[in-house]
C-alpha cells in the first residue's frame, strides 16, 4: 500500500496519510471482498482509487517553468541533454534531483494521465496490468498513456526551449 | 522514410518498446529535422525522469503501524457509540438550532404583548389631565376636584378636535 501511495506522492506525510486511509477503508469494507481476485489486487485498487481521489481534490496543475527550477535541476537537464545515452543516474543526490524534477513534470498532468504514464513508462507495467489495477478498460489505459506521454513531452519541450536548448 | 516526422512513433508506446528499425528511423530523421530533434530530446528526458521517479522507493516509518492501529481503534470506537449518541452527533446542531428558535418565538409571544400594554397606558397618561379620556381612565380624580372652567375647557377642546 505504501508503494502504491508513493507512486502518487513524494512527501512522506502525504504517503502515510494515504496509506492509512487505504488500511482503514479496506478494514471497513472487508465484507465486500468476494475473493474472486487476489487480496493484493483488491487492496491495490482501493489504494489507487483513494490516491486518485486525493489528487483530484487538490486540483493542482502548475505549469513547468524555468523560473521554478532549482540550480541542481537545471544542471541535471543540461547534463542529460549533453549525454547521448539515456542511462539512469546512480548517485543518490542525482536520483533525488531527477525525482524532484519528475514530480514537477508529473504535476502538470491530470491524476489519471499521471498514473498511466508512471505505471507504463516508469514501471514497465503492461496495459492489461494497469487495467486490472485501476478498473479501467484497456483502451482507456492506452489513450491515457498516449495523452500523458504527449503532454509530458510537450511540457518538457517547452521548458527546454525556454532554457535555450 | 527519412522525411516522415517521427513524433507519432515517440508517442505511440513506451520508450522501451521501440523496435530497432524505429530507433534507426528516429535517429536518421532527427539529423535532418530540427523540430523532431527537439521533440525527441524532450521525450527522451521526460521518459528518463519518469523512470527515475518510479525507481525511487520509500519505506514506512517505524511508527506507521502504531498510527494505523490507533486510527482504526478510534474509528471503531466511533462506530460503537449508542444509536442516540451517533444521532446526536450528526443532528445535534439542527436540534439545538430548532430549540433556540422555539425559545425565541416563545419569548416574543409572551413578552411582546406586555410591552404593548405599557405603551398604551403611557399614551393615556400623556394626555391632557382634563381631556375626556383622562377623566374616564383616571379613576383617582373625582369630579369634585375639577372646577367648572376646567370641565368646559376639556369639553370644548374635544369638540374642536372632532
Amino acid at each position: 500500500m505504501f508503494h502504491v501511495a508513493h507512486r502518487f506522492f513524494r512527501q512522506r506525510s502525504l504517503v502515510e496519510d494515504a496509506a492509512q486511509e487505504v488500511f482503514l477503508k479496506a478494514f471497513t469494507q472487508l465484507g465486500s471482498y468476494e475473493g474472486r481476485g487476489s487480496m493484493e489486487g483488491w487492496l491495490t485498487r482501493i489504494a489507487t482509487n483513494i490516491c486518485l481521489n486525493i489528487l483530484r481534490a487538490s486540483k493542482r496543475r502548475p505549469e513547468l517553468t524555468t523560473a521554478d527550477l532549482t540550480e541542481d535541476q537545471d544542471r541535471w537537464l543540461d547534463e542529460k541533454l549533453s549525454s547521448a545515452a539515456g542511462e539512469l543516474h546512480h548517485s543518490a543526490e542525482n536520483k533525488m534531483v531527477a525525482a524532484d524534477l519528475a514530480d514537477r513534470l508529473l504535476e502538470t498532468l491530470s491524476p489519471e494521465d499521471r498514473l498511466a504514464l508512471t505505471l507504463i513508462d516508469g514501471e514497465d507495467a503492461s496495459v492489461s496490468e494497469v487495467a486490472e489495477m485501476t478498473g479501467w478498460s484497456e483502451s482507456k489505459v492506452k489513450v491515457r498513456a498516449f495523452r500523458a506521454r504527449k503532454k509530458a513531452r510537450e511540457a518538457m519541450e517547452k521548458l527546454l526551449g525556454r532554457m535555450g536548448h | 522514410m527519412k522525411d516522415k516526422h517521427i513524433i507519432d512513433i515517440l508517442e505511440k508506446g513506451p520508450w522501451a518498446s521501440l523496435t530497432e528499425s524505429e530507433v534507426r528511423t528516429i535517429t536518421a530523421h532527427t539529423e535532418i529535422c530540427a523540430a523532431c530533434r527537439s521533440a525527441f530530446e524532450a521525450a527522451r528526458v521526460s521518459t528518463l525522469l519518469v523512470k527515475e521517479r518510479a525507481a525511487e522507493t520509500m519505506e514506512p516509518s517505524p511508527f506507521f503501524q502504531t498510527r494505523v492501529l490507533a486510527a482504526l481503534r478510534e474509528r471503531q470506537a466511533k462506530n460503537n457509540l449508542p444509536v442516540f449518541a451517533r444521532l446526536w452527533k450528526s443532528a445535534g446542531m439542527l436540534v439545538s438550532s430548532m430549540a433556540l428558535t422555539t425559545a425565541a418565538l416563545a419569548a416574543f409571544t409572551f413578552l411582546a404583548p406586555a410591552a404593548g400594554t405599557g405603551t398604551s397606558q403611557n399614551t393615556v397618561t400623556d394626555l391632557s389631565p382634563y381631556s375626556a379620556e383622562a377623566v374616564v381612565f383616571n379613576q383617582d380624580q373625582s369630579d369634585e376636584q375639577l372646577t367648572d372652567d376646567q370641565v368646559l375647557t376639556a369639553i370644548y377642546a374635544d369638540n374642536e378636535v372632532k
